[in-house]
């Protein structure tokens, strides 16, 4: 079960859309905001794959200006599959 | 209500976020059932980058498990990018290399062997090569993520057992114009200021950096500095939008290899508005042109940048940045409270590197925007020790320990005596830089290499040329790794080395700070530390070349346990006797010492007193830097002591545009540019392992402009062959709208044959710095399928 903590950053005008997109993320929590832009989340995947996707497809969107991740458990992680079959891109 | 441990974990997940950020969540730390594991944490610094960020590594049932950031590190305040998050994964990795390998002729399969036998095969190669072609038919070319400790005892016996300097290091792919740079300019190498400068800078100008991508924590400071002050400017200058650019006030895109014109101009404008600082230039500043660097005056530097208009300028970068954009930059450059300039392969690996770096220096010199908080002009770094070890610690051809010339005999004669080695034992010539090294292997002139820590083959430009010697029987290829790369393909001895925690040892990051890792965990099989593996090598090689003088370079290390006893002798060997009186004087840094600076040390630090303070934040300045006082000749506040300008000056250099080494044509259109992404490390040998660094980016790809795309009928994913006149490769396209319209750009990290960009880029060289122009060539463009499944690919 990977989870992190991240902190994502956004312009403060930003925040409500930001923290909108977020909600619709899934495997994302947010759990707290301040008026800089800073936004408090936690990321909880099912594989560390699909962490990876998460944090890129918050770093893409273009409301975020960036994602730090803060901290990284891994334990119990479920084995990714066909990572050498060229089709999980 | 009963908590779960996946609840456990999120709520320290979040807590960690919001302790970073003051945050304040409707959860308390101890309010958490903490389930209490059999931890330990040690402290070191990253090895992915060359920021230094200080992390901890966490032990469980002595097993690593994690890397963490700790929130009050002065260099990356607890954040930590994803590479470093995972790079613990490589301690225990089933593919270590973990006993030595040898064959004798590149064709045959690698045969386990004992480290008796490999060392004897190692000294017996580079003492009978010594024997029948000289000292000079041998060579040692390391890396910028070696410890200092390592590079020092290679180089020392190199030079002073061996009479070569044919040591060298990857550093000169990536960091050797900006040491052309400072010595030009500043008279001494590194940048004058801090990270902290980041805090207190009102204008950043990012010229060639991702930095973003290449450096993500300092981004973040970058990044939370414009945020908190809006009025604060950056400027982005580079002909790709990237991810750094998203904070740009305003970016100027322009075509690869004007920047120089860009500079000039912005200079032009600093002076016909008088925005320049006259009572800096009078007090601390000389003019200089020409090789030779004759001298000039102000009005000869106004005459010279007076073609550059902002118009004439524009013009000349493509047409996308605008005359008054230029003026614009200009004077917030100027005008600013403080003003930092930063950059990175962008401007070093060029043709005309060291020019760019020094036309950088230019504007900061001219409106004296240094040496004040907030101000400075700032090279990133790449590697974790390019500057602690190789570029302070004699790791480059023409560089002995604490920045000494090799061609100055009295700095020869300072090290001879340092070592005790008789007068006269370092050669007076230059060794061999990395173009000449590899290129003397196609020649046959290099019989022996030692290659540590780094994967040419991968990594010089237009590889497939280079790897033609190293495919030879001709010269005996030795490498010592961690993991089989696509350098050790051509290696006969293969040596398998301790990695980061498992050894002990110093990194000293781009702000001058020097840090202390020590080992923490065994290393995998039989793998060693290279000190260990030096030194041992050396001692053979006395016996076979009856020399005693070899014998002497690894007298003071004889009999010291590897693991801490050994690293400490050599490190304090090189400050105590090799950085006494030096810019980089680090007599007051000794392990006892770091270990108690968590966040170590900034040089100069000539005494443990002053060690004990952090060492020195800003270079030069009376009153923050000990040796500005020690050193001073006069009453003014700034003191350049450096060693490359007796004049005591820092130098405005006049310096024209100057095309780059192969511009597009008919034949060859466009550009290829090449850079990092954000999950991997250089050749990818470690962070291709960690699965999910691998699955975020698991090949390389090609960046082209939608117009571009449009025109020659390229589609999101399709397949794309690039030629240039050394090399295809053939790789799917990312149609975005990041690099200027006519140029492609793509990432380096890839090992597999048909995505290793090397093989296309050029391998003309800065003709100062030998810094390889990796960041241009020409080449043309075809699709040629739609989308195909690609299969990463790591050298098993």
């Amino acid at each position: 079960m990977p989870i992190s903590g991240v902190v994502i950053t956004t312009r403060p005008e930003d925040l409500d859309q930001t923290q909108r997109f977020l909600a619709a993320c899934v495997g994302v929590e947010v759990h707290g905001a301040d008026d800089q832009g800073n936004i408090v989340a936690v990321f909880d995947t099912r594989t560390t794959g699909e962490m990876e996707h998460l944090l890129k497809t918050v770093n893409a969107c273009p409301l975020v200006l960036h994602a730090g991740i803060t901290y990284l458990n891994m334990e119990d992680v479920v084995d990714d599959e066909g990572l050498n079959s060229g089709t999980f891109r | 209500m009963a908590q779960t441990r996946r609840d456990f974990l999120k709520m320290t997940a979040a807590l960690s976020a919001a302790s970073f950020v003051g945050v304040q969540l409707p959860l308390q730390e101890q309010q958490l059932a903490h389930a209490k594991d059999a931890e330990a944490w040690h402290r070191g610094t990253c090895r992915l980058c060359g920021v230094g960020c200080r992390l901890e590594l966490g032990m469980k049932d002595g097993v690593p498990f994690a890397l963490r950031g700790v929130a009050d590190a002065r260099t990356n305040y607890g954040f930590l990018c994803m590479k470093g998050m995972h790079f613990w994964q490589c301690l225990g990795h089933k593919e270590r290399l973990k006993k030595p390998l040898y064959r004798a002729k590149k064709s045959d399969p690698f045969k386990e062997i004992s480290w008796d036998k490999a060392l004897d095969i190692a000294a017996s190669q580079f003492a009978d090569a010594v024997k029948k072609n000289g000292p000079n038919s041998v060579a040692y070319y390391g890396s910028g993520q070696c410890l200092t400790e390592e590079t020092y005892l290679f180089q020392k016996i190199m030079r002073g057992g061996l009479q070569t300097n044919n040591v060298d290091g990857n550093p000169r792919l990536c960091m050797a114009s900006a040491v052309g740079g400072y010595l030009g300019s500043f008279g001494a190498d590194e940048p004058i200021g801090s990270y902290a400068d980041l805090e207190k800078a009102h204008c950043f100008f990012i010229i060639g950096s991702n930095t973003a991508e290449a450096h993500p924590v300092l981004f973040r400071r970058i990044m939370r500095r414009k945020l908190d002050n809006p009025e604060v400017k950056v400027i982005n200058a580079d002909p790709r939008v990237s991810q750094t650019s998203r904070i740009a006030d305003k970016h100027l895109q322009f075509k690869p290899g004007t920047d120089l014109s860009l500079l000039n101009a912005m200079a032009n404008v600093i002076i016909e508005e008088k925005l320049h600082d006259q009572a800096f230039l009078t007090n601390y500043v000389a003019f200089k042109q020409g090789k030779e660097g004759q001298d000039a005056s102000f009005e000869e530097y106004a005459k010279f940048v007076a073609p550059y208009t902002p118009e004439a300028a524009a013009k000349t970068c493509g047409g996308k940045i605008t005359a008054e954009d230029i003026r614009q930059v200009a004077r917030w450059f100027a005008t600013s409270k403080g003003t930092m300039s930063l950059w990175c392969m962008g401007i070093n690996q060029r043709k005309q590197g060291v020019w760019a770096n020094n036309l950088i220096h230019n504007l900061h010199i001219l409106t004296g925007q240094l040496l004040k908080e907030g101000a400075d002009s700032f090279s990133l770094t790449g590697q974790p020790n390019a500057c602690g070890g190789v570029r302070e610690a004699g790791g480059l051809c023409h560089i002995l320990p604490g920045h000494r010339p090799v061609e100055k005999e009295k700095m020869r004669n300072q090290v001879e005596e340092a070592w005790g080695v008789p007068l006269g034992r370092i050669p007076a010539e230059p060794g061999m830089h990395t173009m000449s090294m590899f290129t003397g292997i196609n020649e046959g002139k290099i019989k022996a290499i030692w290659i540590n820590c780094t994967s040419p083959a991968q990594s010089l430009p237009n590889c497939n040329l280079y790897n033609k010697g190293l495919a030879t029987d001709d010269c005996f290829t030795i490498c010592t790794d961690i993991f089989k790369t696509r350098t050790t393909e051509f290696a006969n001895l293969i040596l398998p080395a301790a990695f980061h925690f498992e050894k002990t040892g110093v990194y000293g990051c781009t702000e001058r700070r020097q840090q202390l890792t020590r080992k923490a965990v065994k290393a995998p099989g039989e793998a060693k530390p290279e000190v260990w593996i030096a030194r041992e090598w050396a001692k053979r090689l006395a016996a076979k070349l009856n020399d005693p003088v070899i014998a002497q370079c690894i007298k003071p290390f004889e009999g010291l346990e590897e693991d801490f006893a050994l690293p400490q002798a050599i490190w304090d060997e090189y400050t105590q006797k090799l950085t006494k009186g030096r810019d980089n004087d680090l007599r007051g840094v000794s392990y006892a010492v770091l270990a108690r600076m968590a966040d170590g040390v900034q040089w100069p630090a000539p005494t443990e007193e002053f060690a004990l303070t952090g060492g020195t934040a800003k270079k030069f300045v009376k009153g923050i830097d000990p040796m500005a006082d020690s050193e001073s000749k006069n009453d003014l506040p700034y003191q350049f002591y450096g060693p490359a300008h007796e004049d005591r000056k820092l130098w405005i250099w006049l310096r024209p545009q100057a095309d780059p080494s192969e511009i597009p044509d008919a034949e060859y259109p466009f550009y290829l540019s090449t850079g990092r992404i954000i999950d991997h490390w250089h050749t990818m040998s470690m962070t291709g392992r960690i699965p999910e660094l691998l699955r975020a980016n698991p090949h390389a790809f090609v960046e082209i402009n939608p117009k571009d795309a449009e025109k020659l009928g390229i589609k999101p994913g399709d397949m794309i062959e690039i030629t240039s006149r050394r090399g295809t490769n053939v790789l799917p396209a990312k149609v975005y709208e990041g690099p200027i319209e006519g140029t492609v750009f793509a990432y380096w990290h890839d090992q597999e044959a048909n995505r290793m960009i090397n093989k296309v880029t050029k391998d003309d060289y800065d003709p100062s710095a030998k810094e390889p122009e990796f960041k241009i060539c020409a080449v043309k463009i075809k699709r040629i399928s739609g989308p195909k499944p690609l299969t990463p690919f790591i050298v098993s």
